[in-house]
């Protein structure tokens, strides 16, 4: 029996957020044929989506050009891993221009950049009304209508289809924006399996039901998708399945150099789950277990847009020393519709902490507590949501398991407010600092006044799936585009609107990092006018 | 409750929480695959409920995934109105995994020494007050 073709797929990032070097890490120390990067998650789409209101070429996840930059592009063109990732968010064209002027400045200049776009549906909102499409609320099916004129982002999730086509028409690098998490992996596999040239060849529309484009039995296709959409759920949200945010934490070796997931998949769908070789953490069955379980409803139906998975039956072994077999994922017919994640604008939100110390610490808090309210009260914030949280003092523990009692040596408190009141979130503001000299004894920790933010609340529907699949495209970047952006300076513009948002401090901080890693001769690209402005504000 | 003991369920399972909007999920996977009959004795839907209290606005649902010998609890409105805008500093419902870890959970103790299960931190009620040794 011949052993059938594996192809191996490294997960470098589980959020917006996630290590920047990961993929840096996990290029360099394992074989790989593709990495795949998630930066979305729900809060993430609206962020990004607010970004690009403001700036024409902003609203995607700006660390991908961060790691690319610092070398992770000549990693990939020297070993040939093709990349795969929704890094585009809200901006998938502005985002793989990008990328591919990245590539450019690094002398790869035949690079193909693939841009998978047809999920965002806010300009199409309109035109799905009149044809009958209501986007109704998943729980309280009130129609879109409702939220329309502050409605931030509206996204489809696709599915694998087009990544897969993207890649049989010879992408180095695909970049989406929301799709499926689990499709980072699945459309490579498709591709892979031969199932996307058979599609390509037969002209079948790029983003049907792919089980169509297979040359296997209906049953088996299925089979085979929900083992390599597993292989997706497993490695999406990077080193959490590889030993981070493990309850088993305390037998977790080397922490800091944590290795990220690589999956090991058959075009016959089995399945083998690792890590680079002496990276940090260990890999086993228990840390693979928790990661299946990890946002999931109904266990015998996950689904996805490109097939129903039943994971009841998986079975996850040890197969060597940070090494795990999955097996046992049942597939079934793709849902009819598709999820979408909307959000809207949704009054304003701030937070605040303070550090108490000493003897009763907790009583010392709660009597903090009760002087601020007594003042929000007294200047009439009648519309503020407060929640008080003190932490040491046990605001995780559930009210209804019983823990031994401590006395802590100290607890920080923390209140959060929302209000469709800007004015009464800053006037929550004000009242923080002068707790330090007007409350209980020892209060420290008073750092700036909170300053409020827009709340986004989400909104999930589903969407026939004519209503996308119709306006899906896939699009090959063609190296000789004219006014490619120009990267470095890009990334400032795009920062500069970002450092507006709470993330201030630390992207100041990374662009003049970056300022004084670049060459000279692009240093000057960098505009001093604008590192001064950032400055002043901050 | 003759012949019961009360153990950490940490002592059994192993646990991870995410948010899908306003929702939790507590996914718990037995330590070993072959203590999976003791975890499914010690959670219930009507357990949860106690435990969760006000924390948990909705409905609670209870999955199995015997395969790895895993449960899943779905937590219905449990974020405040959502990861987006839940106040609390835990907006995604992350540590209710292992807050749920804590609860003391009940075992026929035949089916501990038959399993094999530790009994170093075993009680003779959920309380945890009185240690069994006492009372042999």
């Amino acid at each position: 029996m011949s052993k059938a073709k594996t192809i191996r797929i490294g997960g470098g990032g589980g959020f917006y957020g996630d290590r920047v070097s990961a993929p840096i890490n996990l290029l360099k120390t394992s074989q790989i044929d593709y990495l795949i990067l998630d930066y979305l998650a729900e809060l993430t789409m609206s962020i990004l989506a607010k970004q690009r209101a403001r700036e024409r070429e902003g609203g995607w996840a700006v660390d991908l050009a961060d790691w690319l930059g610092s070398g992770g592009i000549t990693l990939l063109r020297d070993r040939s891993v093709r990349l795969v990732t929704n890094a585009g968010g809200a901006n998938p064209r502005a985002c793989a221009e990008h990328v591919l002027a990245l590539a450019i400045e690094d002398g790869w200049s035949d690079c193909k950049v693939a841009v998978v776009i047809g999920d965002d549906l806010v300009g199409r909102v309109g035109e799905l009304l009149e044809s009958g499409e209501y986007l109704r609320h998943l729980e309280t099916d009130e129609p879109i209508t409702a939220i329309r004129r502050r409605l931030a982002s509206a996204n489809a999730y696709l599915g694998a289809g087009g990544i897969s086509r993207a890649l049989d028409r010879g992408a180095d690098i695909v970049i989406t924006g929301r799709v499926a998490d689990a499709s980072l992996v699945v459309g490579p596999m498709i591709y892979e399996s031969g199932w996307a040239s058979r599609a390509e060849i037969s002209g079948s529309p790029l983003c049907g039901p792919v089980t169509e484009w297979a040359d296997v039995a209906g049953d088996d296709a299925l089979n085979l998708l929900a083992s390599w959409t597993v292989a997706g759920h497993l490695i999406e949200c990077g080193a959490q399945s590889s030993g981070g945010n493990h309850t088993g934490w305390i037998d977790q070796p080397d922490l800091g150099r944590l290795g990220y997931p690589i999956a090991e998949i058959g075009v016959d769908g089995s399945l083998q789950l690792t890590k680079p070789k002496g990276s940090g953490g260990r890999l086993s069955r228990l840390t693979v277990c928790e990661q299946l379980v990890y946002e999931i409803a109904d266990p015998k139906a996950y689904l996805t847009p490109d097939v129903i998975v039943d994971l009841s039956n998986v079975q996850i072994e040890d197969s060597g020393v940070n090494r795990v077999k999955v097996s046992g994922a049942k597939g079934s017919q793709m849902p009819s519709k598709l999820k979408v994640s909307a959000s809207h604008q949704d009054g304003w939100f701030a937070s605040a902490q303070l550090l108490i110390p000493g003897p009763n610490a907790v009583i010392r808090a709660q009597v903090t507590d009760e002087t601020l309210r007594s003042r929000l009260d007294e200047e009439g914030l009648d519309s503020l949501n407060i929640c008080t949280e003190i932490y040491g003092g046990g605001a995780t523990v559930l009210p209804g398991i019983p823990i031994d009692e401590c006395e802590p040596p100290e607890v920080i408190i923390r209140w959060a407010v929302s209000s469709q009141s800007r004015r009464q979130v800053i006037d929550f503001g004000r009242e923080i600092a002068p707790l330090v000299l007007t409350g209980p004894a020892g209060v420290a920790g008073y750092s700036a006044r909170p300053r409020p933010r827009s709340q986004f609340r989400y909104w999930p529907s589903l969407i026939e799936r004519g209503h996308v699949e119709s306006k899906v495209r896939v699009e090959l970047l063609d190296s000789k585009i004219e006014n490619l952006p120009r990267p470095l300076l890009n990334s400032m513009r795009m920062w500069l609107g970002q450092a507006q948002s709470t993330l201030e401090h630390e992207l100041t901080d990374r662009l003049e990092r970056m300022h004084r890693r670049a060459p000279e001769g692009r240093r000057k690209r960098v505009s001093g006018a604008i590192l001064e402005r950032l400055k002043g504000d901050t | 409750m003759q012949g019961t003991v009360w153990i950490p369920l940490h002592v059994i399972a192993i646990a991870r929480s995410g948010d899908k909007g306003d929702h939790v999920n507590v996914g718990l996977v037995s330590r070993r695959r072959e203590w999976f009959e003791a975890l499914r004795e010690a959670i219930s839907v009507k357990r949860a409920i106690a435990w969760f209290g006000t924390r948990v606005q909705g409905k609670i649902e209870l999955h199995e995934l015997p395969g790895i010998g895993a449960l899943n609890l779905m937590l219905h409105h449990a974020l405040d109105g959502g990861g987006t805008v839940s106040l609390r500093m835990d907006a995604q419902g992350k540590t209710m995994g292992q807050a749920m870890l804590q609860a003391r959970v009940p075992l026929a103790f035949d089916l501990a020494l038959e399993l094999d299960i530790p009994l170093d931190h075993v009680t003779m009620d959920e309380a945890g007050k009185i240690p069994f040794s006492h009372d042999l």
